[in-house]
C-alpha cells in the first residue's frame, strides 16, 4: 500500500515536469546551437529534413540553415545567395526565445 | 470566491488551474464578466491544432498568425514550416502554444475591467495578488 502511494506521486511529479516542459524554448535553443556546428562549405550536407528524405530535392526552406550558419561566420553576400531569409530567421527565433523565457515564470504558475 | 467551473466549464487542464486561480479574487458578479470578456478573445487549442496541420498542405504558420507571432508567421510560410519541422515541433507542442496565448488574454481582462470600472479595489492587476 505505502508503496503504491509512493509510485503515484511519483508518476504524478513526472506528469507535471512533462506538462511544464518548455519543449519550443529546448527546440529554438537546440535549433541556433545544432546552426552553430554546421559546415556551409561542404560538398556533402547532413539534412534532417524530412522531405528531402522522403525524395524531393527542393523545398522553399531549402538552405536556410545553411545559410544561417554562414551568416554567423560573417559570410553575408554567401548566406543572401542561399537563402535571403537568414537574417530575419535570426530576428524572429531571437524574439522568440526572448518572449519564452519572459513568459517562462508566469505561465507556469498563476501570480 | 467563484469557481471557475460555474462560469467557464470549457476549460481544461493548466489553463482551468490558472483561471481558478484569478477568480478566485472575485465574487459572482466579477466573475460573469470576466467570463464573457474571456470566452470571447481566447483560442481554442483545437483551432490551432488544425491550422498548424494546414501546414502540411503548404499553408505552414497559420496558427502562428493567429496567436500574434507574425514574425515566425512569416517565417513559416515562406519556408513552408521551415521544411515541415517547425509544423511537426508546434503540432505536439499546440497546447502550450495555446495555453501561452490564452494567459496573456487572461491578464488583459483583467487590467481592462480594472481600467474602466473599480472593480478590483484591492486587486492587484500586474499579478492578481490581494493588495
Amino acid at each position: 500500500m505505502a508503496f503504491f502511494s509512493y509510485f503515484q506521486i511519483q508518476m504524478k511529479r513526472i506528469g507535471t515536469l512533462i506538462r511544464t516542459f518548455p519543449l519550443e524554448l529546448v527546440f529554438w535553443i537546440g535549433a541556433l546551437i545544432g546552426i552553430l556546428f554546421i559546415d556551409p562549405y561542404g560538398a556533402q550536407h547532413f539534412t534532417l529534413c524530412p522531405l528531402e528524405n522522403l525524395g524531393f530535392h527542393w523545398c522553399p526552406g531549402c538552405g536556410l540553415g545553411r545559410a544561417m550558419s554562414l551568416l554567423t561566420k560573417g559570410d553575408i553576400a554567401a548566406s543572401w545567395s542561399m537563402h535571403p531569409l537568414a537574417m530575419f530567421a535570426f530576428g524572429a527565433i531571437g524574439y522568440r526565445i526572448f518572449e519564452l523565457i519572459r513568459h517562462l515564470k508566469t505561465t507556469n504558475h498563476y501570480g | 470566491m467563484a469557481n471557475v467551473l460555474r462560469h467557464l466549464p470549457e476549460l481544461e487542464g493548466m489553463e482551468l488551474g490558472y483561471i481558478q486561480g484569478i477568480l478566485k479574487n472575485m465574487d459572482d458578479d466579477q466573475a460573469n464578466l470576466f467570463a464573457q470578456v474571456y470566452r470571447a478573445r481566447r483560442k481554442d487549442n483545437q483551432m490551432v491544432l488544425i491550422l498548424c496541420l494546414l501546414g502540411f498542405f503548404g499553408f505552414a504558420g497559420l496558427h502562428r498568425f493567429i496567436l500574434g507571432q507574425i514574425g515566425l508567421g512569416i517565417l513559416y510560410i515562406l519556408t513552408l514550416g521551415l521544411c515541415f519541422i517547425g509544423t511537426i515541433v508546434d503540432l505536439v507542442n499546440y497546447k502550450s502554444l495555446a495555453y501561452e496565448y490564452n494567459i496573456k488574454v487572461a491578464h488583459e481582462t483583467l487590467s481592462m475591467m480594472s481600467n474602466n470600472t473599480n472593480y478590483f479595489p484591492n486587486v492587484n492587476t500586474k499579478t492578481g495578488d490581494n493588495v
